[in-house]
């Protein structure tokens, strides 16, 4: 893994997240790193209250409902990719970079993002894959990580979302990631077991080994706003 | 388009968040581009105004594309808005875009296949400043300080990953295609006129604007010269040939060359002074045929080839009258500004005879196609050591270029030429000196 390791700021906000408060505080984080762009990395690592987002070029045709009446919160965000669900049950990981310390390259961000989640699959005797051309991780077929990332100045923004043991009702009124012919899974589908609280350090090792970083929690000075 | 990744070979632009006519700050988000599931802000390096969108949101662009162009004061906008009236109109075969977008995931693979040894090998992909130093040339250093690109966010693609100046070109993405030919003359009329292939000697390869087994539009500049080129058969043309030993040139080159002249500013001058003594040369057709029109002033244009095809020929105006340290200077910046398409019409339509120069590439001879609206071309080829045989059965050693004048001659006679060629020759053999007075 990397030779070098620097720290990163870890935020575990508690609790279910409204979709907008984690956005941001994503965006006071990447600031912070646009105006200092050689201060430490972060990571925000959560759970949302139910919600669909759409990247900024996403098609609204792959929405099942009216986009003026959504089920849940409807949010067109500032990442690439088509509709995702988020909800109760799924670890959202959102790394805000510096990526010019990680390569500078987006698409190597990517799969360094679908790397981390297979890392979390081994870790579970699980064997993730990459499908060529559909970027997320998926085990037997299903999706069980969705990925999106935004980046200004290569300061990233959102991440991942892997699903863990939530209801995937949720997805089943979107076309998520505008892939019709694909299941979307849960990792509890496979290991029965397995609940949250055990995934949630795996991931943030496995985020912590393939970045590099040593993640810390946040001093006083670095909260966020409205925690 | 800018390269947000190694292996990015064209993105999507999703949404432009400036409108043409928008005020842009330095550093402020201009356009969203979209690459499989990673969308970048992409700024300007300049404070100016976005004077035009050449692809619209939705279309997909190539790496290195001339997607929009961002002018520094607003009195260009107009300006650019008027050059450019084509462009959206060029884009539009894009328009299918989103389709090809849509599809973009199966015909990404190739770029997500060898990922896994990218991420196996995370240390060897920032290449460029693994040792905390970033290697680049000295013009990529001078633009990426001018455009305040940060030199190590780039990825160079010189030798062991040295930066290159196109590599900041390319990071600005918003930047204009430069000229092949940095000094500027012209391989362009000759291209046109389907010689595309002696150009290619100082390039490692070739220039093509396409792969084998496709077929590409011209772009709007490619479209005007193949106007003019067509016109030119309704021209009844004939050339007269020239060698002229050109060591004195050489030597005053040598001379001139430390305060900034150019061998196409001598050139220019040259020909300047010798059309103001045969206004005959200089004169064209009228343009329905009737009459010789004379211009008032001796305009040398000189044919400019720009990199992503088609030609331009900023003109020196009264060359014949400024000197040659002015005509230098002005001479650099008419290139500039040709580069960024920024040159006001009277600045390239306006010459009254035109130069094109294929001497850097080692040419020894070609003929020209003369632009509408003039009555003359001069091609100019390389000069080069040849052995000369004197009346007296003597040898020597000169240097010698062959130049090839192209008339229309509705207007200019076999003599005109020859007499024009003959002072041209005489002047550049004897009295080169005399272009510095």
């Amino acid at each position: 893994m990397n030779p070098t390791t620097s720290d990163a700021i870890c935020f575990q906000p508690p609790g279910l997240v409204e979709f907008p408060r984690a956005w941001a505080w994503q965006q006071q984080l990447q600031r912070r790193l646009l105006e200092a762009p050689s201060g430490p990395d972060a990571v925000l690592l959560l759970e949302h209250e139910p919600c669909y987002t759409l990247g900024r070029g996403a098609d609204p045709s792959f929405l099942g409902f009216d986009p003026m009446a959504p089920p849940a919160p409807l949010h067109r965000i500032d990442r690439g990719g088509e509709v995702t669900f988020h909800g109760p049950g799924q670890l959202v990981l959102y790394p805000v970079l510096n990526l010019q310390r990680h390569g500078a390259d987006l698409h190597l961000y990517l799969r360094q993002l679908e790397g981390v989640v297979i890392d979390v699959l081994v870790a579970l005797g699980l064997r993730g894959e990459r499908i060529a051309g559909l970027t997320g991780v998926w085990l037997d077929g299903c999706k069980v990580a969705a990925i999106g990332v935004g980046a200004r100045r290569w300061i990233s923004q959102h991440g991942l979302a892997l699903n863990v043991d939530g209801d995937l009702s949720g997805f089943a009124q979107v076309v998520p990631c505008g892939i019709r012919d694909r299941a979307v899974g849960r990792l509890v589908d496979w290991r029965p077991q397995l609940t949250l609280a055990a995934v949630q350090p795996l991931l943030l090792q496995a985020f912590a080994q393939r970045f590099g970083l040593r993640l810390r929690p946040p001093n006083p000075q670095e909260s966020l706003q409205g925690w | 388009m800018p390269a947000l990744s190694s292996t990015m070979t064209e993105g999507k632009i999703v949404e432009w968040l400036k409108k043409p006519g928008d005020k842009v700050e330095r550093g402020e988000s201009v356009l969203v581009v979209e690459s499989d599931k990673a969308d970048m802000d992409v700024e300007s390096f300049n404070e100016g105004f976005l004077a035009a969108v050449l692809m619209p949101a939705g279309g997909t662009a190539p790496v290195g594309e001339t997607i929009g162009l961002i002018v520094e004061t607003e009195a260009e906008i107009a300006e650019v808005a008027a050059k450019a009236p084509a462009a959206p109109a060029a884009a539009a075969p894009a328009a299918p875009a989103p389709v090809a977008a849509v599809a973009a995931p199966a015909s990404a693979a190739p770029v997500a296949v060898p990922a896994p040894v990218a991420v196996s090998a995370p240390v060897a992909a920032p290449a460029p400043v693994a040792s905390g130093r970033v290697v680049a040339s000295p013009r990529a250093k001078k633009l990426a300080s001018q455009h305040g690109v940060a030199l190590d966010s780039l990825r160079g693609s010189g030798p062991h990953g040295r930066i290159q100046a196109e590599d900041v070109e390319r990071a600005l993405g918003l930047t204009v295609a430069v000229p092949r030919v940095a000094e500027g003359s012209g391989p362009a009329v000759v291209a046109a006129a389907g010689n595309g292939a002696a150009v290619s000697a100082p390039a490692p390869a070739g220039e093509a604007f396409g792969r084998p087994g496709e077929s590409v539009g011209f772009n709007t500049l490619q479209n005007a010269v193949n106007r003019n080129m067509v016109a030119s058969l309704q021209v009844p043309c004939f050339r007269v040939g020239y060698t002229i030993t050109t060591t004195k040139l050489d030597a005053f080159y040598k001379q001139v060359k430390p305060k900034g002249v150019t061998m196409t500013a001598l050139l220019a001058k040259a020909v300047g002074v010798v059309l103001a003594r045969h206004p005959q040369v200089n004169a064209a057709t009228s343009a329905d045929g009737s009459a010789m029109s004379f211009p008032a002033a001796v305009n040398v244009a000189v044919a400019v080839a720009m990199e992503d095809g088609g030609l331009i020929t900023p003109v020196l105006a009264n060359a014949d009258k400024t000197d040659i340290y002015s005509m230098a200077r002005t001479w650099v910046d008419l290139v500039a500004r040709a580069r960024s398409k920024q040159l006001q019409p009277e600045e390239y339509s306006t010459g009254t005879f035109t130069l094109s120069n294929l001497g850097m590439f080692g040419v020894d001879r070609f003929d020209a196609i003369l632009p509408p609206g003039t009555g003359a071309i001069l091609a100019v080829a390389a000069s080069r050591p040849t052995v000369v045989a004197g009346k007296d059965g003597s040898m020597r050693v000169a240097n010698q270029m062959q130049v090839n004048l192209t008339c229309d001659h509705r207007t200019i006679y076999g003599a005109h030429a020859a007499a024009f060629l003959k002072d041209l020759a005489q002047l550049i053999e004897t009295n080169p000196e005399s272009l510095a007075l």
